[in-house]
């Protein structure tokens, strides 16, 4: 039995060898030529705005408290309209595992993952991203919602006005 | 004692109790909103459902509101309730914004919680959300109506528990609105307790707003150090700022309420001008150089001068563990005991109540529970704010407060209130004739009396006969018990370290003898009186070391500095008012708050392991450094227990825990100070401490600015008509310590013969509790 697994384990590399010879390579000649990524890889985190132009980000900190690396920090403050959202929002991408747990906590869509992995270099403080850094210009995968009109405390329309409430209650009314 | 099953666990519990109270005592959580254990139940939010299934009427009940009887069986988590209870949240939730993101609540907020454990996820109602117009409530809270859940605890709190008249419910049906009449700053001194006691986010901080997530505050039990009351607090801080005060839970002091000067008074930890760096001469040095150069400076002039030359000063600010190691630094150097309290006056009257009074101390636990309390010479709201709410509990359960006191005080609940002149008060209680027996046999009468005696007004004089009165009005059955009401949060601690019939702190710099002063968390400027006198033996001084954490103008003017910790960022004891102790944790280490280093801005982006501004080290610490013996706090607190018996708690004393009282002790010798004469043509000088601003630490809360008074004198309006003045006119008022113009203001709730000056950072000069003073009132001078 030794005998033939032997003389078997010889000659069969040979032939995986030849039989390969002849097929197309699979391999990409990375950094030249890209691959293309699955739809929803996890790489670069991104800030994303919603449909009226604006921040999504509320600065709730759900994000950092999911994070089980502790890579997002942020301040919340306050806009003259009541808005909240952030002063500066800091995600550091040398400790990013690119778990995703940070967007699927985002309850305003705000925080969304990209395909771009491309992140190494020898400076680490550049790959410390702040709020300009990962802020884009687009809705990024959901080109609808938008929290302030969801939700019921008159920042991006009118108290009573957002879709599905009743306008302000009278509370000096006694009909019944 | 009742036995009832619940769950399939039996439990004895006595009669009265609820459901709900049994099944926690047996650790089972029943949800629930409207119930607080402080507000009691009403049966409004409808969640603390279970099945009884015993008795005449078994089924669906509150939990709450059912009191136990005995072989009662209980299922808290059966189908029915748990389908009753999923009902209940869903339809809780009908009208929620669902904006918990952008809510400070959020993450500590029981609708959340109960929601959850109720079980409701997604909404099936189809109908508009209800919503709601906000009020402005003033800089403290922050309204959002549209969170409501109509449990009513606000109005429970605000006006029931606290005696609020600004605040309650309006509107009928689903329009149910818990507000003001119309937009404006809450009245009342216990507005920020909304903000505890709200279960959602309808009633925030708003000096917290948005600053920081629950979760991620450092937190720790602490001691409130604002007043004697020693109210348990949780403060909370993060990136190196104290950003709020939440209350404690301590049933024997403050139950689970605390002031809004102790809850939006935190500014002083933050301070921008709070001293950050040592100093010697104008020189900023390191903290080691500095004390390096101090066990110099002290060796040098005990040797030059003797044990007189070095004199050191405590202060009932400073905790009972820096108190002691000062007394500790005297004894390593060769110097004289140190002044542990520079007031005097306040040092004797404190003394009295850890010594003489401590068999009889109330606490405000007996004051909730008592059926006559006689106040005297004490504005609540001003000294002690907890004590106002707890008189107020006390008439809520039928009791009877009667107040004597020149001032024209203010409480949340009905009292008989007389309103006598100092000196008046003096002779009622010496014997007060008819008036005073009448007092007498009031308490003798009553079941649980108790007396609340202010220190500052009354003096040590005052302090005997109120002990003569409680001696005299005690009998078999029952105690009469005394509340003392003193300045500092460790007041008491202070007066037991110290030694019987030490000298005060004026005398022993007139001496001469004083080359070196060395104050520990101590101004004797701004917190003793005859700063004058003070003042002027400071520039016969050779050396002023001064260790403290406010930016007190003594700090600016010693010759050498060194930067201590306030409480938050120390550990340490107070013993309050009652005799007892309450440990205070760190909740944050001592550094420059990332607001101030990075205004507006992201965190720097550059990495250090220095914290800016994490100079300051804890008195204790400092002090150990300073003798060269670097204990840990237990082994401190074992020592003190072998030289203070009376301390034998402070050994297995935890924070949190609701403390326990000092052993009393045998009364001490006093030495009297002989009333002063009435010069013909005076009025009585009465000086009290602003509700905010009157201690030192609120004085460097920017966040109670808006809450402070503009100065100014209080007269009787006969006493205003005698004068020739009219209700804001400028008047000027010579005193003892000197002469003050400011306008007066017509007070008809105050005694005649009397004039009235809140003691604030407006008026430093003036101190409580100097004694009894004299001055000449005049019309004159620019009216401001």
């Amino acid at each position: 039995m030794h005998v033939i697994r032997g003389i078997r384990g010889t000659f069969q590399p040979f032939w995986v060898t030849l039989r390969n010879m002849f097929r197309k390579p699979v391999t990409i000649q990375y950094p030249e030529e890209k691959q293309q990524l699955p739809e929803r890889y996890r790489a670069r985190l991104i800030l994303t705005r919603d449909p009226d132009g604006a921040e999504r980000c509320v600065a709730c900190h759900l994000c950092s408290a999911a994070c089980p690396v502790d890579c997002i920090s942020m301040q919340a403050t306050e806009a003259e309209d009541g808005r909240r959202y952030a002063a500066w929002f800091r995600i550091n991408f040398t400790r990013c595992i690119f778990c995703g747990l940070c967007t699927e906590a985002c309850p305003t869509l705000a925080i969304q993952v990209t395909a771009d992995f491309e992140l190494a270099g020898r400076d680490l403080l550049k790959l410390v991203y702040e709020k300009e850094d990962l802020l884009v210009d687009h809705c990024g995968n959901n080109n609808s919602y938008n929290f302030y009109r969801q939700s019921g405390i008159g920042v991006a329309a009118p108290r009573g006005t957002n879709p599905g409430e009743t306008p302000p209650a009278d509370v000096k009314d006694l009909m019944p | 004692m009742l036995t009832l099953t619940i769950d399939n666990q039996t439990i004895s519990i006595p009669a009265g109790k609820t459901i709900l109270e049994a099944a926690e005592a047996l650790g089972i959580m029943v949800p629930h909103f409207c119930y607080h254990k402080e507000l009691g139940a009403v049966g409004s939010c409808r969640m603390c459902a279970v099945t009884v299934h015993t008795g005449p009427m078994p089924g669906v009940k509150m939990a709450c509101l059912i009191a136990v009887e005995d072989g009662m069986v209980v299922t808290t988590g059966d189908e029915t309730v748990a389908t009753f209870r999923e009902r209940v949240g869903e339809w809780l939730m009908l009208n929620h914004p669902h904006d918990c993101p952008v809510c400070d609540e959020g993450g500590e907020c029981q609708l959340q919680e109960m929601t959850i454990s109720s079980g409701h996820g997604i909404r099936r109602y189809q109908g508009g959300k209800g919503t709601y117009t906000n009020q402005d409530l003033g800089p403290f809270i922050a309204q959002e109506m549209n969170r409501c859940i109509q449990c009513y605890r606000c109005a429970r709190t605000y006006k029931d528990y606290c005696g609020g008249r600004d605040f309650g419910v309006m509107g009928s049906r689903n329009r149910v609105f818990f507000g003001r009449f119309k937009d404006g700053m809450l009245e009342s001194d216990f507005s920020g307790n909304l903000v505890d006691l709200c279960p959602t986010g309808v009633f925030t901080d708003r000096t917290f707003r948005f600053k920081s997530r629950a979760w991620d505050l450092e937190q720790a039990d602490s001691v409130c150090p604002q007043c004697g009351v020693g109210c348990a607090t949780i403060p909370g801080g993060r990136l190196r700022e104290l950003q709020r005060v939440r209350s404690g839970d301590n049933p024997l002091v403050n139950t689970t309420f605390i002031c809004d000067r102790g809850r939006f008074g935190s500014g002083y930890a933050n301070h921008p001008e709070r001293p950050r760096q040592a100093r010697q001469e104008d020189q900023v040095v390191s903290v080691p150089a500095a004390l390096t150069a101090l066990e110099t400076q002290i060796r040098a002039t005990v040797k030059q001068h003797g044990p007189e030359a070095v004199l050191l000063v405590g202060s009932d600010r400073a905790s009972l563990e820096t108190n002691w190691l000062l007394q500790r630094t005297a004894k390593h150097f060769g110097c004289r005991v140190p002044v542990l309290n520079a007031h005097r006056q306040r040092h004797q009257t404190a003394q009295m109540a850890a010594f003489d009074l401590s068999e009889r101390l109330a606490s405000l636990q007996d004051i909730r529970s008592s059926d006559l309390v006689l106040v005297c010479g004490v504005d609540p709201l001003a000294e002690a704010p907890l004590l106002a709410l707890a008189l107020r509990q006390a008439v809520r359960k039928g009791g009877r407060v009667v107040l004597y006191d020149p001032r024209p005080v203010e409480l949340p609940c009905d009292a008989d209130r007389v309103a006598v002149s100092p000196l008046a008060l003096q002779e009622l209680l010496a014997d007060g004739g008819v008036e005073g027996r009448h007092l007498r046999d009031l308490l003798s009468q009553a079941k649980n009396p108790m007396i609340v005696a202010g220190a500052d007004l009354l003096g040590l004089a005052g302090l005997q006969n109120i002990q003569k009165w409680a001696e005299k009005t005690s009998n078999k059955e029952r105690p009469c018990l005394v509340y003392p009401v003193l300045a500092g949060p460790n007041s008491f601690g202070t007066a037991l370290l110290s030694l019987p019939e030490q000298d005060d702190l004026l005398t022993r710099l007139a001496s001469g003898k004083v080359k070196m002063l060395v104050c520990v968390d101590a101004d004797p400027l701004l917190e003793a009186p005859e700063g004058e006198r003070f003042a002027a033996a400071l520039t016969r001084l050779e050396q002023l070391v001064v260790l403290d954490y406010l930016p007190t103008s003594l700090s600016r003017h010693a010759n050498l500095f060194i930067p201590t910790c306030p409480p938050v960022e120390d550990s340490g004891t107070f013993i309050n008012n009652e005799g007892r102790l309450r440990r205070f944790q760190r909740v944050l280490k001592p550094g420059l708050s990332l607001a101030r280093t990075a205004p507006g801005e992201h965190p720097p982006r550059e990495f250090s392991l220095d914290t800016p501004g994490s100079d300051p080290q804890p008195a204790v610490l400092l002090l150990q450094r300073l003798i060269g013996q670097e204990q840990p706090l237990t082994e401190v607190h074992r020592q003190l227990v072998l030289e203070q018996p009376r301390l034998a708690a402070l050994v297995s004393l935890k924070a949190g825990e609701a403390g326990v009282r000092v052993a009393p002790a045998v009364a001490r010798p006093h030495s009297l100070d002989p009333l002063p004469e009435q010069p013909a043509q005076t009025l009585e000088l009465v000086v009290t401490p602003a509700r905010y601003g009157g201690d030192l630490f609120s004085r460097y809360a920017p966040k109670l600015e808006p809450r402070k008074r503009p100065p100014c004198f209080y007269l009787h309006p006969d006493e205003l008509q005698a004068h020739g003045l009219k209700d804001g006119d400028a008047a000027v008022v010579e005193t003892d310590f000197g002469s003050f113009t400011l306008p007066v203001r017509s007070q008809p709730d105050m005694a005649l013969g009397c004039v009235l000056v809140e003691n604030s950072e407006a008026f430093p000069q003036l101190i409580p509790g100097a004694g009894l003073g004299y001055c000449v009132i005049s019309a004159g001078g620019a009216n401001e």
